[in-house]
């Protein structure tokens, strides 16, 4: 644990999470809008627009344009033949250890966004757990998947 | 034992209050709605209906057979659409005897059987076997011939070559009177002794007049009346869960019966017992009581169930380890030298408790700035806690036993064998990283199918990367 994980995720994910933050920071662009609107036709004190604006303005630069590129350069994993590791978090960084004796079942997932850029995510469960790869491409993807479930081997001594 | 065979008819009650129950909210809006007009048509509606839940009771008690034939539990029930279930004898992980009051008095069990997968709910239950016949079919259930353990503690006890622990009526009184409810005592105690200074102008100026003849004298007696009510209601809830509370090792499983009203037996095999946990209430530590207890895997959680397993409700803290020794002598060693949480962890478990306590002192000191007093011993009270949580802090590993300890407000130990924990997470934000900290975090499984999840905050990094070096498998 002392060194982070070698692997990055794919570089599209930036792109992907660009599109997914912008989707919902749109809807609260759409409530600004609202408030705007009511602004203008009821006379109340601006306050309350310039707020909405500020605070829309300031999401979309921290959710579109910055959270993207740090979390991505966050991001890392590494597949061992014992155990799979993983890095990821923005303020506060999480290194997980899962034993491959741990592993459940391995999935691979792939969303409108994800499928356009060619990426999917894979999803690691264990009993107590479910842990996340985000965004790779699909060939990783699809052979990470293949190699954990053929290393996933569920010990004897299990429940 | 290949005949189909039938609940006892006292099922047809216990279905009759379960349809009762479903249609308990449309009959109350049925009265409320009608009370005035039409209320003729509303008690023929409800007869209508009462008959048509007694004749459904009926046909589903009916239809519902169970029945053991080649290796497997066979159940029938359904009344419109007939289902089948099949519950293979190698599948099933333990299954679990409860009296209720109404059992009692026929002599009756509910069999619930659990599998390891099980989610919400047991996988089959059979709702009331007569008790004998509950016993046969759990002895013919189990894979191997274990010789049917009584539900009577005398009967019990008589098999002494088994380890066996039965609960004094002292320690359960002494259990009752420091349960949780004493925490709730607390606070009522402060808000009555708030109660004085909110009341005068208002209720004593207002027509209130009956109140001034209550002298002040009767309202305290009244509010010290309350609290020993509740006192006593806590101390009768702890004896109606855990009267009569034995817990009995036979072969490879624990058997805990307990319970004064609903008897309730539960079997737990020792191989799924996931982590054995020791706690010490805020209320129960001077007096050096613990409760023991283990995670266990799979199962189903019941209505009122603690999603840990009670192994004994309350012991002095050094009789622990002999009575692990002789239960789970796995989980037996209990060492006295836990490596602590370094000293510069101390600030941050005091601001974390400060936090809460600081914004809601700044709350109150704007709307309510005449109880700043309050602010001030919650944060002498938030101090000490943030310090006792920090004192709490740490682990002790040996060999493939890693044991971690963390207080809430009650202390919790944990054992916890590597081959248990699921997962291992270090995390760790930038001032954590400045100061050369992180905070762990262990997952096992638990019941529901979901994981139980331990963390200990602010561990020295180093101990940390070593816990991590012991944990990895990749050698």
């Amino acid at each position: 644990m002392r060194q982070p994980p070698v692997n990055r995720i794919a570089r599209d994910a930036i792109k992907a999470w660009k599109i997914t933050a912008a989707i919902y920071i749109s809807v609260l662009w759409l409530a600004t809008i609202g408030v705007a609107i009511i602004t203008y036709n009821y006379t109340v004190s601006y306050w309350f627009i310039s707020i909405a604006v500020l605070i829309s303005a300031l999401s979309t630069y921290l959710f579109v344009f910055l959270l993207p590129k740090i979390r991505w350069r966050r991001w890392r994993y590494e597949v061992f033949e014992q155990e799979i590791y993983i890095q990821h978090g923005i303020l506060i960084v999480s290194r997980t250890l899962v034993p491959m004796i741990r592993v459940q079942h391995v999935d691979t997932q792939q969303g409108p966004i994800l499928r356009k850029f060619g990426l999917a995510s894979v999803t690691i469960s264990t009993a107590a757990t479910t842990h996340e790869i985000p965004a790779l491409l699909e060939e990783d993807a699809s052979d990470l998947r293949d190699s954990i479930s053929a290393l996933a081997r569920v010990d004897e001594d299990d429940v | 034992m290949s005949e189909p065979k039938r609940l006892h008819p006292a099922a047809i009650i216990f279905n009759f209050i379960k349809g009762i129950r479903e249609f308990i909210f449309v009959l109350i809006f049925g009265f409320i709605t009608f009370r005035d007009q039409s209320f003729g048509y509303f008690i023929l509606i409800v007869l209508l209906l009462a008959l048509i839940i007694v004749a459904y009771s009926v046909i589903s008690w009916y239809r519902y057979t169970y029945r053991v034939e080649e290796e497997e539990l066979r159940i029938e029930y359904g009344i419109f659409i007939r289902k089948k279930r099949y519950i293979s004898k190698n599948r099933i992980q333990s299954i679990d005897l409860t009296q209720g009051v109404i059992h009692r008095i026929f002599k009756l069990a509910k069999v619930q059987i659990e599998t390891a997968g099980s989610g919400n709910g047991s996988e089959a239950s059979l709702k009331a076997v007569k008790f004998t016949e509950a016993q046969t079919l759990r002895d013919e259930l189990k894979n191997e011939d274990t010789q049917a353990t009584e539900l009577d503690p005398e009967t019990e006890a008589e098999t002494t070559n088994h380890p066996f622990y039965k609960i004094s009526f002292k320690r359960l009184f002494v259990a009752g009177s420091t349960s949780g409810s004493i925490g709730v005592i607390f606070v009522l105690a402060l808000g009555a002794l708030e109660f004085e200074r909110f009341i005068p102008d208002r209720f004593f100026d207002n027509a209130m007049s009956w109140v001034i003849g209550l002298s002040i004298m009767l309202i305290v007696g009244f509010a010290l009346a309350l609290l020993l009510f509740l006192w006593l209601l806590g101390i009768a809830g702890t004896m109606i869960k855990y009267g009569n509370f034995t817990i009995t090792k036979y072969k490879d499983e624990l058997f805990i019966t307990r319970g004064l009203l609903e008897k309730k037996q539960i079997t737990i095999p020792l191989g799924r017992i996931q982590a054995v946990g020791i706690q010490e209430s805020v209320i129960r530590q001077p007096l050096g009581f613990v409760t023991v207890f283990a995670e266990v895997a799979g199962g189903s959680l019941d209505q009122g169930e603690d999603f840990s397993t009670v192994l004994f409700p309350i012991m002095k803290r050094d009789e622990v380890e002999e009575f692990l020794q002789e239960i789970l002598p796995d989980y037996a060693e209990q060492p006295q030298d836990f490596n602590p949480l370094p000293k510069r962890a101390l600030t941050f478990y005091l601001f974390r408790t400060m936090v809460p306590i600081i914004l809601l002192g700044i709350a109150v000191m704007f709307l309510l700035p005449q109880f700043s007093w309050v602010i001030i011993i919650l944060l002498i009270g938030g101090l000490y806690l943030g310090f006792l949580r920090y004192r709490a802090g740490g682990y002790y590993l040996k060999e493939n036993r890693l044991m971690v300890r963390y207080r809430v407000l009650s202390k919790t130990t944990m054992l916890m064998y590597h081959k248990r924990i699921q997962a291992f997470e270090k995390t760790q934000h930038k001032i954590q990283k400045a100061k050369k900290l992180a905070t762990l975090k262990l997952s096992i499984i638990g019941k529901l199918g979901t994981g139980k999840h331990y963390t200990i905050k602010e561990l020295d990094e180093a101990d940390l990367d070593q816990l991590s070096d012991w944990y990895s498998y990749r050698k």
